[in-house]
């Protein structure tokens, strides 16, 4: 059986699926180890030690504690934003909106400073706020899906440039702090989350982030619900056939994704010591990234919510351990290696379906020689006669 | 396998192609044909008998170029050939016709055939074309309109472009793919007899089919395939069905090869059966229905019947006169332009699929791999789709209760005999036939009143088949009013009580299988002749 299928649903069924045919954990092991490998060759190219580089990356990520700690609080807000691609690449969509409805997240969580409410109370009003707020942003590519066929991957992308630069807009001149105006407004005391380990930037939030991501699995997998959303997901013809309403699950799967988005803005602003505000100067650098970086998670955590936790882990290791190895003694390796090697693997995960494509290209590229050799014969004959 | 008949070549070792012990494994891992030889000879036309899966498909596309063999070889007089393009194996005189046509719909057939041959494609090169396929068409006795656009012809006049198209690269050996699923029965003689002048001519001519009938009236020789292994050669006035079909399941059970000669004599229905009161209106009543198709052709136009409990009401004809969009529309997957559509008084039209269903409709869909399942699922989740919100299933919060669910699927996996490794098991990896069985027991665990069985045996092995009939026979004689849609004629007149035929989107006639005929009326039905033209 021959079978013809839009592009978008031969990339989906590749992610879902594994590519290879090996373990989904083995495949991203691997592709984790194709990406350290080219990190490796372009260090050994330009003169570093890789074996020094990474020695340096490792134990700045995972040699201790306080390295444990770092690790664990950059891959934090990391789970959530991976969560909201996973959430609706399970649903069938391709949502690249995290980084935009997390700017949303972080903006309203700033608008806590303005309240005054008891601790405890504090902390959950800003969380709401954070993932009203992602929802709200994230409803809005929904919508234009639903009623007038817009891509999502397109308004998406298009939605991620308003939210940052009315998120940029807002902290430079609205929530602004009449003080120290490089940055906004801090949160107060009462609605700070504290640290959970001490000299870390490590705080209570990881929490937040687990309890969100196995919150998710048992939506996904234990409920109705979240068999309806995987169902229409893999198979919208079937789960329409089930009596499974698409456009709910679509719907859904956005507003979902959007709170987790929503949260991780959340957590990075009233989480992160030492402000507790967004920097306005460089482009808000503490948010910036964070949504597409959760991609790269979602994919090498094979968009499960138990393997976004291990690999959030892995890259926040690979964040946290990249500040070490850039001030490693004789061997100063530049911090931007380890976005070479975040993209290697991202690649490597996708190298099976390039694989494939191969072949194809070959053949049509076959086809073309001939046709200019065809061509060229032919006026060769003319010429001679 | 002991049952292997093979015969001695006769004249001495004329052949225009030997496939040699052909083994091809997917990258999946599943072994589609193993150490398959197979030899291909002028002035003869064979017969690829096997059921689905069997790797009659997979042979072929080796041997045509679209599929490399994992082991052995394909050899030619000349010497060993290896083709890495179906373009290469045309070149060499090797020609398919696939089951799904490859044309351009808004191109003419001269067009068409041009456009296969040389690029780039120009106005003198169709000129040409035109002249050679207006000469090939008298040499063959093959006639098609040649400039009207591909879309405005029928089915049977597609496929014969298709054949010209093949013809047309001077082939030697003409393979087709089942090219009679989509013909009426008259269409099909003139398919034949075409085959037959061509083999006179010396071609070679390889036959793909399931269909016992086919073989024996137009094959000179047959290859059974069967799970991928060649386990008989034989010509074909020297063979009984009943020997081949023995050959193509197996050591299979009696009664299975049974079935299959009871297709074979295609006796309309003499079960004895209790009286069906047919006063009033129907558990189904359709009236005047009208419904678009995908491109908003009028796919169903204006069709009329009833569906009483306790008969099957078949709806012969076809593939592609509007039964798919007919059955969408009584089951909610898509809505009627206009005319009337009542389930037990029910107005079920612009109604969902989910309420469709809770009025007591179970709907055995056509496509099983895009509407029936959803195949990465497991078995577990794929016998609860569209029941999943039963209570029965559901705990508080609304989450699913995983040991009822289990226990369900094991229920239905004895009841229905589905073959598997468990209830997790992904459903892709089950076979056709189990896959069919499971969503038959999940649909009839609704206790439906009506069962909408849009060609339920489709591509099954004789088994499943008999026993998908079998299942929907006795839900009939317990009271249920079953709706058989079938592109297989002899299905729906050996299992319905009262049937209808339809062409483009009407029902050419309603009534008993018994009173339709004999086959050339049926058939003349199927390609839209009515009753008065006949006379």
């Amino acid at each position: 059986m021959t079978e013809t299928r839009p592009i978008e649903s031969r990339l989906l069924r590749g992610v879902h699926r594994t590519l290879t045919g090996l373990h989904p954990a083995l495949e991203s092991l691997i592709a984790a180890l194709v990406g350290l490998l080219v990190g490796a060759i372009l260090m050994y190219i330009w003169g570093f030690d890789p074996w020094k580089a990474y020695y340096a990356l490792i134990r700045g990520a995972y040699g201790g504690s306080y390295e444990w700690a770092s690790s664990i609080a950059r891959g934090t807000p990391l789970i959530l934003t991976a969560l909201t691609f996973s959430i609706c690449l399970r649903a069938g969509m391709f949502n690249i909106g995290a980084e935009g409805q997390m700017y949303m997240g972080g903006i309203a969580s700033v608008l806590i400073a303005y309240f005054v409410l008891p601790r405890g109370l504090h902390h959950i009003v800003g969380l709401i706020l954070a993932g009203i707020a992602g929802a709200v942003w994230s409803l809005v590519p929904a919508f234009l899906k639903l009623t007038r066929g817009v891509h999502e991957v397109i308004s998406t992308i298009m939605f991620n440039w308003i939210a940052r630069w009315l998120g940029l807009y807002l902290t430079i001149f609205v929530i602004v702090d009449p003080i120290r105006n490089e940055k906004t407004l801090s949160i107060p005391l009462s609605a700070r989350f504290p640290l959970l380990v001490r000299g870390t930037d490590l705080s209570y939030t990881v929490f937040v982030a687990v309890a969100f991501a196995l919150l998710v699995y048992f939506l996904l997998w234990r409920t109705a619900m979240g068999y309806e959303v995987r169902a229409a997901g893999l198979n919208p013809t079937a789960a329409r056939y089930g009596g499974i309403h698409n456009r709910r699950t679509m719907f859904l799967a956005f507003i979902l994704g959007g709170i987790s988005a929503g949260l991780a803005g959340a957590i990075i602003v009233m989480g992160q010591p030492p402000t507790y505000a967004i920097l306005g100067g460089g482009g808000m650098p503490q948010l910036m990234n964070i949504g597409f970086d959760g991609m790269a998670v979602a994919m090498v955590g094979r968009n499960h919510p138990i393997g976004i936790l291990v690999a959030a882990l892995f890259f926040g290791g690979l964040n946290a351990g990249g500040r070490v190895m850039q001030f490693y003694g004789s061997n100063p390796v530049p911090l931007e290696m380890v976005r070479v090697v975040m993209g290697a693997i991202v690649l490597a995960m996708s190298i099976p379906e390039l694989i494939r494509l191969f072949p194809m290209i070959r053949k049509r590229g076959e086809e073309l020689i001939r046709l200019l050799r065809r061509v060229g014969r032919r006026g060769e004959e003319r010429k001679a006669s | 396998m002991g049952d292997t008949v093979t015969e001695q070549p006769a004249r001495g070792k004329s052949y225009v192609l030997r496939a040699e012990r052909i083994t091809k494994i997917y990258s999946d891992g599943t072994a589609a044909l193993k150490e398959a030889t197979v030899e291909i000879r002028p002035y003869q036309i064979l017969g690829l008998l096997g059921e689905n899966g069997a790797g009659k498909t997979t042979l072929t596309k080796i041997l045509s170029g679209l599929l490399p063999p994992t082991h052995g070889r394909v050899i030619s007089p000349k010497g060993p050939v290896r083709f890495t393009s179906p373009r290469e194996a045309l070149d060499f005189g090797i020609g398919m016709v696939h089951q799904h046509f490859a044309l351009v719909g808004t191109f003419t057939a001269a067009e068409n055939v041009a456009l296969s041959h040389e690029r780039p494609f120009s106005q003198l090169q169709l000129a040409k074309t035109r002249e050679r396929l207006a000469a090939l068409m008298e040499e063959s006795g093959l006639h098609v309109p040649l400039d009207v656009p591909i879309e405005k012809l029928a089915v049977g006049e597609q496929q014969r472009v298709e054949i010209l198209k093949v013809l047309s690269r001077d082939v030697n050996l003409l393979i087709l793919d089942e090219p009679t699923s989509v013909l009426t029965p008259l269409e099909v003689d003139v398919l034949f007899s075409l085959l037959e002048r061509l083999r006179d001519e010396g071609k070679s001519i390889i036959l793909i089919t399931h269909k016992l009938k086919e073989v024996g009236s137009v094959t000179d020789r047959v290859v059974v395939l069967r799970q991928g292994e060649m386990v008989g050669d034989v010509r074909t006035a020297e063979v009984t069905s009943q020997k081949l079909a023995r050959l193509m399941v197996g050591e299979a059970l009696d009664e299975e090869v049974d079935a299959v000669e009871l297709r074979d004599e295609e006796l309309p229905s003499t079960r004895r059966r209790a009286e069906v009161d047919r006063s009033g209106a129907g558990v189904l009543h359709v009236e005047n229905l009208v419904v678009r198709g995908n491109t908003g052709e009028t796919a169903v136009d204006g069709v009329t019947f009833d569906v009483y409990g306790g008969e099957i009401f078949g709806i012969a004809g076809v593939e592609g006169n509007g039964q798919s969009e007919l059955v969408e529309a009584l089951t909610g997957l898509r809505t009627a332009v206009s005319g009337v559509a009542t389930i037990k008084g029910t107005d079920v039209i612009g109604m969902d699929p989910n309420r469709i269903y809770r009025l007591g409709v179970a709907h055995i869909p056509e496509d099983r791999w895009v509407l029936g399942l959803v195949l990465p699922f497991t078995l577990a989740e794929n016998a609860i789709l569209g029941i999943h919100r039963w209570e029965r299933f559901r705990g508080p919060l609304s989450v699913l209760r995983r040991g009822r669910i289990t226990k369900h699927v094991r229920e239905l996996m004895d009841r229905f005999d589905i073959q598997a490794t468990g209830p997790n098991a992904p459903a892709k990896s089950l076979s056709g036939g189990n896959q069919q069985k499971l969503i038959v027991g999940r649909e009839l665990a609704k206790d439906p009143a009506i069962i909408v069985a849009s060609q339920p045996t489709r591509g099954l092995d004789i088994g499943a088949a008999h026993y998908i009939r079998q299942t929907l026979q006795e839900m009939c004689d317990r009271g249920r009013a079953i709706l058989l849609v079938s592109a297989d004629l002899d299905e729906v007149l050996a299992h319905a009580d009262r049937m209808a035929i339809m062409y483009e989107g009407k029902f050419m006639e309603v009534c008993a299988p018994s009173d339709l005929g004999d086959r050339e009326r049926i058939g003349m039905l199927m390609g839209g002749v009515g009753c008065e033209e006949m006379s």
